[in-house]
């Protein structure tokens, strides 16, 4: 992992990211509009699980906001690999980083089984019945995606001396 | 001037910003508060506006979406302000005297000012909207400014992030 940051660190590209001073502050700032598009949308369809908000199903809900989910994860991809090429060092060796993308590949896979139990079975998500754990899921959810945003804040704290 | 400068210094010095100041974690954890508050509040603010633009809900009712989301954006903006008020305590003197701070201090007084003017004047006829009337374009044009301005505004937070001296 070292080496590899090494070598990323050395390429041309990831020169030209860091000698821009305002490119790494902008690649953040996009970022962080990719986190907003992500969280609020987890944000508001939890609140529909929950009952919380009514107007909508929740398939109508879910068709609303999943798709601001992957266009912010893409978002957040691209951004985010940005970094990586131009500080290679700062996250690839660090645990914040590698347990960020442990949480991250398990919230993906819980969108995933999400949208899939959308589809095969929607009135189950729309009863009012006993539907307890998915009150409980839906706010675990969250939570994990709330986790992946302070591990990813915790890059910066966990820097080798 | 002087005045203020005595403030800001008391603020440094209270029990409660020496704690945050002296913490491992503290500032980290208050950050990503703030963050995902942010998030929050960018979020529901673009599902609106979108909404006003007839970009995204076009079919849903204004005041039906409105009262479903402005709610939780106010809850995330004061947990914003919370958050943000108690990383400003631990260095009230540098971040007052800190341009990017102060351009985006300026430009959410334009956001309030945006918000203000779209609430009372503009929003009026509002409970129409999505029923039989489209958005009539002064609420296009203050949806187009709130997002300006609130993207600008997070590329300035970041950019104090930058040209704050390690406390």
């Amino acid at each position: 992992m070292l080496e590899l940051a090494q070598w990323l660190s050395d390429t041309p590209i990831s020169l030209a990211i860091r000698q821009r001073d305002w490119l790494i502050p902008l690649l953040q700032t996009i970022h962080i509009l990719g986190i907003a598009m992500v969280v609020s949308s987890v944000f508001l369809i939890d609140l529909r699980i929950l009952q919380i908000t009514r107007s909508q199903s929740t398939a109508a809900t879910a068709h609303r906001y999943v798709p601001w989910i992957w266009t912010g994860l893409g978002i957040l991809a691209t951004s985010g690999l940005t970094l990586i090429i131009a500080e290679p060092q700062r996250a690839l060796p660090n645990p914040a980083f590698q347990i960020k993308m442990l949480l991250l590949s398990i919230a993906i896979a819980t969108t995933c089984a999400f949208q899939t139990s959308l589809r095969r079975n929607a009135s189950f998500w729309e009863g009012s019945g006993p539907a307890r754990m998915m009150n409980v899921l839906a706010m675990g959810v969250f939570v994990l995606w709330c986790s992946i945003a302070l591990a990813g804040r915790l890059i910066a704290y966990l820097q080798p001396a | 001037m002087e005045r203020i400068g005595v403030i800001l210094d008391w603020l440094e010095n209270t029990p409660l910003a020496v704690s945050i100041a002296q913490s491992d974690w503290a500032f980290a954890i208050i950050e990503t508060v703030h963050v995902i508050a942010l998030a929050l509040v960018i979020g529901t603010v673009c599902v609106v506006d979108l909404r006003l633009l007839e970009w995204a809900s076009a079919k849903r009712p204004y005041r039906e979406l409105a009262r479903e989301v402005l709610p939780w954006t106010w809850s995330a903006f004061c947990l914003s302000v919370i958050t943000g008020s108690l990383m400003f305590i631990t260095q009230a003197v540098e971040y007052f005297e800190n341009t990017a701070f102060r351009i985006k201090l300026a430009l959410l007084l334009l956001a309030g000012i945006n918000m203000l003017t779209f609430e009372l004047v503009v929003a009026r006829g509002a409970t129409n909207w999505g029923h039989d009337l489209r958005v009539p374009w002064p609420s296009k044009v203050a949806a187009a400014l709130s997002l300006t301005l609130w993207i600008s505004i997070v590329f300035f937070g970041r950019r104090v992030g930058f040209t704050m001296n390690p406390g």
